[in-house]
């Protein structure tokens, strides 16, 4: 058939142009580990030590100081667990960032929705009485707290765009530094800061001391963190997939973040689209941040009014692997917290740190961008200017400029 | 060489992509003549002249000046050689003044700063030996079209050029502008500057030109004399046939009224003023009624307002009927409205989808094509199947080819199957055959008249005086955002439509309006 | 009062530098989301080459001239940083939004993993402290310690930076340069209408790598002086979204550097309170007003932004946002 073939290869292609971002951008991380090494004198050998981890940290074992102190390699259950745990939340923002760019968004506020996400459902989880409601019911009202919190903050740039026509970008980056000074104000002097431990001043308690934590459901992984959370964050996929792709609702995004006009011109109504669009892409990141934070047993750094959560930011990241696409984001959203472990194991076993992970994902971003170019490459000398149709050559409908 | 050109183009071949655009055309002008470039949209005329311009290289061919052959890689170069071009879109930058938009890429400068009192100097001078009218410290954004091409004009003559290129220079202006255009064209001429003039208005080469040469689908076909020509055998020349003007098609037999529009006003969004003024009109079963004007008078903003992409500020449309004038956009389709657009890029078509969900852009909610707001993969199929045969919509892989790498008249076929498919009373069809070549035409023509006789009522929306004068039944003229005139097109000749189209004429609405 | 005016311009000064650093790179139509991530870098090298510096034995008496050198440093980092954008956006034709994203991730990665490799710690400090080597006093100018100068002489004269001079005087040139010069004409033409600046023979492309360029210079520069006036010049790939600020104050500014630096210095003075609300004591009567209204740091952290939101809000029709910005240009295609 020749449509599954077309298919294939669209798909071919997707898939290879993320692996090549990949490949660079590790490549790039092991060189930069070799000038670093050569530059401050260290030995050649730290410099392969440190690559092998980025390649395999997960796999890391440590060392084994009977045999010269030689990297040791295996199955890690607590960091496989470790990584699906760290995984579950870029996965969701990665939905976010996706399912916005399908609508023709670019939702650089994740980070904020995530914020609101985080400090709604600590403060949910906190506040309301165990003993008189049952814990898998705060539980999930503080689930579907932080939803709301983040669907309302991602409903501010959406509304912007679609009623004032004010990119969302910049809106998204007001609301962000918005976000991370709101959560700091509410945090501050309340009652749900870790005064107990001595010297954790900056930090939130854990919601595992109100008895709130996410059910492991059989994700024990040798007692790391993993939970029931990377299940809920790939049923976020598949039903996120399902809606793009399978209804009419899923069509009307993608018509609006096709061709806004056109959208327009066949009767949807496409500034509802786009509030919707980041409403739940608001929701989305902020359910990841719930996932990360009522596991029960992480605590929140609470003064973020200067900085914004990487995992937010992160996001970009997983959707641009993803190419968008939301079933692709579970395993770009797990190759992120590949490297991410990756990083802190270098931290642990070598003179290294565990910035060299972000470095790599960085570059990857940057990379990442390139592919849009050479897939927009190929499309373009697919629409060759046709008999005269100078129209044909011309950009449609970019959706996202600004007023 | 027997005579001396200024320029001559020989031999010149450009290849896109799939197309031959110039295929070994030759085009000599001569010094101080007005050099027609005629043919149709899509013969090559614009690429031709881009290529003269230093914006395309030539795969094939040599650019000679003046007997000597010249390399032009860049608009730079073009500029060196004393050529000057004025685009059909014109290049100015919204948000500067005119003064500043003349003497970009050439300014005077002392150590870079900008010494804008000897340009000032010159271009006074220049505007005032040519008759170019401007208001130096006006920004562009807030002056007249004809104002902006006048200075593009400026543009050309403050870098001395002396040959002119004038890309469709009418398209955009009132009458009035265009007789000015073309003295101003004739007085360049007369200073023994040499222009060519691209263009595919027949009145026009008559009127100013001294010699025409033709292309036709990228191919040249001939240079002729303008004095010892016609205007039959120049369009001979373009189309490659003698111009089937007629369409066949039986006297209308109107019946009861769709669309009934009255005092629609809607405001413009470029200046402050209405771009539709209190226009009223009524389309009735088995007719064609057709909106003519000049482009930019009002008729875009008027179909914006009838099909609900804009608001109007008063006025009512009603539809069977039905008011519809606060209706949406889906109100209005299913209570009877379909709406070819004018631009099917940009309202048309989502470009990156494949036709068949482009065939349902209106219709995925019904309940064949989705079940419970899940998409019905199977019928949209079957049904893209059914209408990819019954309009011959042409396409590499059936329902699922992606609709960019279809060619513009199969784009449109696909538009214009979807939404005589809707099988509304009233077809709202707005430039349904720009751009395209002569078999779509006809074709589209076909279907519009077909519709008729079925007992919808169509509004045509059209800028081609050929199009309005064969298909419609009724011609209602707009200028300047008001119906200035109905005329039967069986009664009144293509001048007399001009006259009302350049506002000169008028036999509705208010009588202190109408031009001495 | 002297003093929260003088905190005042030291805010404004690097955060109007930065924002016409966007000015720069926008009007060119690079839309420049990394100037967050280009200061980042600009501190980072502004830290390490002082710290170089003054461990080489660099004379404390010529400490100016250390400063001076620094800019030029730091300025071209900015620059050099700001590359892997504009080849980005021209010649790769990406997405500049995701450029810029890649490069805000990039600048602190990069700098918290050379400071924690080469210096083994998370901050890079000077060897000595900022104001010890490079604040003026009023003895700097000739005048007595006990010497009283008023208001306006204590302000401009009296514990200040060099930077901050510099900073204006480097502001009110680009910005001359910007609206008189034959190179700031054709940078606008290129942000609003590439297209017709291509017609008139100027290279869209070279204007776009030389606005983004600037652009890099002035941010990394702005990052610089940003630490040096706020942080003791301490680099730790973080400028607490200063960049991010200072693109509001662009943006608010209608990307125009008379308005900018009136926001600039509104945002500024907004910035010197939330820093130091708790102990200002704005007309020196010994009442702590800021501190007595009660208001939260973060309130006045927060107010920048959700002034620009505001102001997006009713000013979005009228928006001078170069027209051409954030869009490719493809010579081929017109």
């Amino acid at each position: 058939m020749k449509k599954e073939r077309t298919l294939w290869n669209d798909g071919t292609k997707t898939v290879a142009a993320s692996l090549l971002s990949i490949l660079m951008g590790v490549v790039f991380g092991g060189v930069l580990l070799l000038v670093v090494a050569l530059c401050l004198h260290m030995p050649l050998s730290s410099a392969w030590e440190g690559f092998r981890i980025v390649l395999a940290g997960v796999f890391n074992t440590g060392r084994n100081y009977d045999a010269g102190s030689a990297l040791t390699f295996g199955i890690n259950a607590r960091l496989v667990g470790d990584m699906l745990f760290r995984a579950t939340p870029l996965i969701m923002t990665g939905l976010s960032v996706a399912l916005a760019y399908k609508t023709g968004l670019f939702n650089i506020g994740a980070p904020g929705q995530y914020l609101m996400g985080t400090a709604m459902a600590i403060i949910v989880a906190l506040s309301l009485d165990t003993t008189v409601i049952p814990a898998f019911l705060v539980w999930l009202l503080a689930f579907l707290a932080a939803i709301a919190a983040g669907a309302l903050w991602g409903c501010i740039p959406g509304a912007f765009k679609a009623y004032l026509n004010v990119n969302e970008v910049i809106t998204s980056i007001m609301t962000n530094w918005i976000a991370a000074n709101l959560v700091t104000l509410l945090f501050d002097g309340s009652q749900f800061i870790n005064n107990v431990d001595f010297g954790k001043t900056g930090y939130t308690l854990k919601t595992s001391t109100n008895g709130v934590a996410t059910a492991k459901m059989g994700l024990d992984f040798g007692g790391g963190n993993a939970n029931a959370g990377f299940l809920i964050a790939i049923v976020f996929a598949v039903v996120t997939y399902v809606v793009i792709n399978k209804t009419t609702f899923g069509y009307e995004l993608r018509s609006c973040g096709s061709n806004k006009n056109a959208a327009k011109y066949a009767g949807m109504n496409e500034k509802r689209n786009i509030v919707l669009s980041m409403a739940i892409a608001g929701g989305l990141s902020a359910a990841g941040a719930a996932l990360y934070f009522l596991q029960g047993d992480v605590e929140f750094y609470w003064h973020t009014s200067m900085t914004l959560p990487a995992t937010g930011f992160n996001g970009i990241p997983v959707a641009l692997l993803a190419s968008c696409s939301p079933i692709g984001c579970v395993f770009s959203g797990m190759f992120m917290a590949y490297l991410t472990i990756s990083g802190s194991q270098l931290s642990t076993f070598t003179a290294y740190n565990e910035y060299i992970a972000n470095i790599i994902i960085a570059v990857i971003v940057y990379l990442s961008a390139f592919t849009l170019f050479f897939k927009g490459l190929m499309d373009a000398r697919k629409k060759a200017p046709k008999g005269g149709d100078k129209a044909a050559a011309e950009p449609a409908g970019r959706g996202t400029k600004k007023p | 060489m027997a005579e001396n050109y200024v320029v001559e183009m020989l031999n010149i071949t450009k290849v896109f992509p799939g197309i031959v655009a110039n295929d070994n055309i030759t085009l000599q002008l001569r010094r101080g003549e007005i050099h027609a470039l005629l043919g149709e949209n899509g013969a090559g005329k614009s690429t031709l002249m881009s290529v003269l311009f230093g914006l395309y290289q030539p795969e094939g061919g040599e650019i000679h000046m003046d007997g000597k052959r010249v390399e032009i890689r860049d608009p730079n170069d073009a500029n060196a050689l004393h050529i000057g071009m004025v685009h059909q879109h014109f290049k100015l930058v919204e948000c500067f003044t005119v003064l500043d938009n003349i003497i970009l890429g050439v300014e005077p400068n002392k150590l870079g700063f900008l010494q804008k009192k000897e340009a000032r100097k010159k271009v006074v001078a220049l505007s005032e030996k040519y008759g170019l009218l401007v208001d130096l410290d006006a920004l562009v954004e807030d002056i007249t079209v004809g104002m902006q091409q006048r200075t593009e004009i400026l543009k050309m003559l403050y870098r001395e050029n002396e040959i002119l290129i004038f890309d469709e220079p009418t398209a955009v202006l009132t009458p009035q502008e265009i007789g000015e255009l073309m003295q101003i064209m004739k007085n360049l001429a007369a200073e023994g500057k040499s222009i060519l003039f691209i263009t595919h208005k027949l009145n026009e080469i008559m009127e100013v030109c001294d010699r025409c040469s033709v292309l036709r689908k990228g191919k040249y076909i001939g240079t002729v004399d303008i004095a010892g020509t016609t205007k039959e055998e120049l369009s001979r020349m373009m189309v490659g046939r003698d111009v089937k003007f007629a369409v066949d098609k039986a006297p209308a037999q109107p019946g009861e009224t769709v669309l009934k529009v009255s005092g629609l006003t809607v405001p413009s969004k470029v200046h402050h003023n209405n771009a539709v003024k209190d226009v009223s009109f009524e389309v009735r079963r088995g007719e064609i009624v057709c909106i003519a004007g000049i482009d930019g008078n009002g008729q875009t903003e008027f179909v914006y307002a009838l099909s609900g992409l804009e608001k109007a500020s008063a006025g009512k449309i009603e539809l069977c009927g039905r008011d519809v004038t606060h209706s949406s956009i889906r109100q209005r389709s299913k209570a009877g409205m379909s709406h070819i657009p004018e631009d099917r890029h940009k309202h048309g078509l989502v470009l990156d989808f494949p036709l068949e969900d482009n065939l349902v852009l209106q219709r995925y909610m019904e309940p064949r094509f989705q079940k419970g707001g899940f998409i019905q993969r199977e019928p949209i199929r079957a049904y893209a199947e059914e209408m990819i045969g019954k309009f011959d919509i042409r396409s590499g892989q059936g329902p699922v080819t992606p609709v960019r790498s279809m060619s513009g008249g199969n784009q449109q076929k696909a538009i214009i199957a979807r939404e005589i498919d809707l099988n509304a009373d009233l077809l709202v069809a707005v430039q349904p055959t720009r751009g395209l070549d002569v078999g779509a035409i006809e074709y589209i023509h076909s279907q519009i008249v077909q519709q008729r006789d079925l007992g919808k009522a169509v509004l045509l929306v059209s800028l081609e005086l050929d199009e309005v004068m064969n298909l419609s039944d009724r011609i209602l003229v707009m200028y300047e955002g008001e119906i200035v005139g109905e005329l039967d097109p069986k009664q009144t000749t293509v001048e007399e439509l001009g006259l009302y189209m350049a506002g000169a004429k008028r036999n509705v609405g208010r009588k202190e309006g109408a031009a001495s | 009062m002297t003093f929260l005016l003088q905190q005042t311009v030291i805010y404004t000064v690097p955060l109007i530098l930065v924002a016409l650093a966007g000015v720069f790179a926008e009007r060119s139509g690079i839309i420049n989301l990394a100037l967050e991530g280009i200061m980042i870098i600009g501190a980072f090298v502004g830290a390490w080459f002082v710290r170089a510096m003054q461990e080489g034995g660099w004379n404390e008496n010529a400490a100016q001239w250390l400063l001076i050198l620094t800019l030029l440093i730091t300025a071209a980092a900015g620059a050099l940083f700001s590359l892997l954008l504009s080849f980005s956006a021209v010649k790769m034709k990406a997405d500049q939004t995701i450029g810029g994203t890649a490069l805000n991730l990039l600048a602190p990665a990069l700098v918290l993993f050379m400071v924690n490799i080469v210096f083994q710690q998370n901050t890079l400090n000077l060897r000595y402290d900022a104001p010890s080597w490079f604040m003026l006093f009023q003895t700097d100018f000739g005048f007595e310690r006990k010497a009283k100068l008023g208001l306006i002489g204590d302000l401009l004269l009296n514990k200040t930076y060099l930077t901050t001079y510099l900073g204006l005087l480097i502001y009110v040139v680009l910005a001359i340069i910007l609206y008189k010069t034959r190179f700031g004409l054709r940078l606008r033409a290129c942000g609003e209408h590439p297209q017709a600046a291509d017609s008139v023979g100027i290279n869209v492309y070279r204007m776009r790598y030389l606005g983004t360029s600037i652009s890099g210079a002035l941010a990394g520069m702005g990052g610089f002086i940003y630490t040096l006036t706020t942080s003791n010049g301490a680099a730790n790939g973080d400028v607490a979204g200063f960049g991010f600020l200072a693109l509001a104050v662009m943006i608010f500014g209608n990307w125009k550097p008379l308005n900018i630096a009136i926001v600039g210095f509104l945002f500024g003075l907004l910035k010197c309170v939330s820093a130091s609300s708790g102990t200002l004591d704005i007309n020196g009567d010994g009442v702590y007003l800021l501190a007595q209204i009660g208001v939260s740091t973060y309130v006045y952290n927060m107010l920048p932004y959700v002034i620009t939101l505001v102001v997006l809000a009713f000013t979005s029709k009228k928006s001078r946002a170069p027209k051409a910005e954030g869009i490719p240009y493809d010579k081929g295609q017109r």
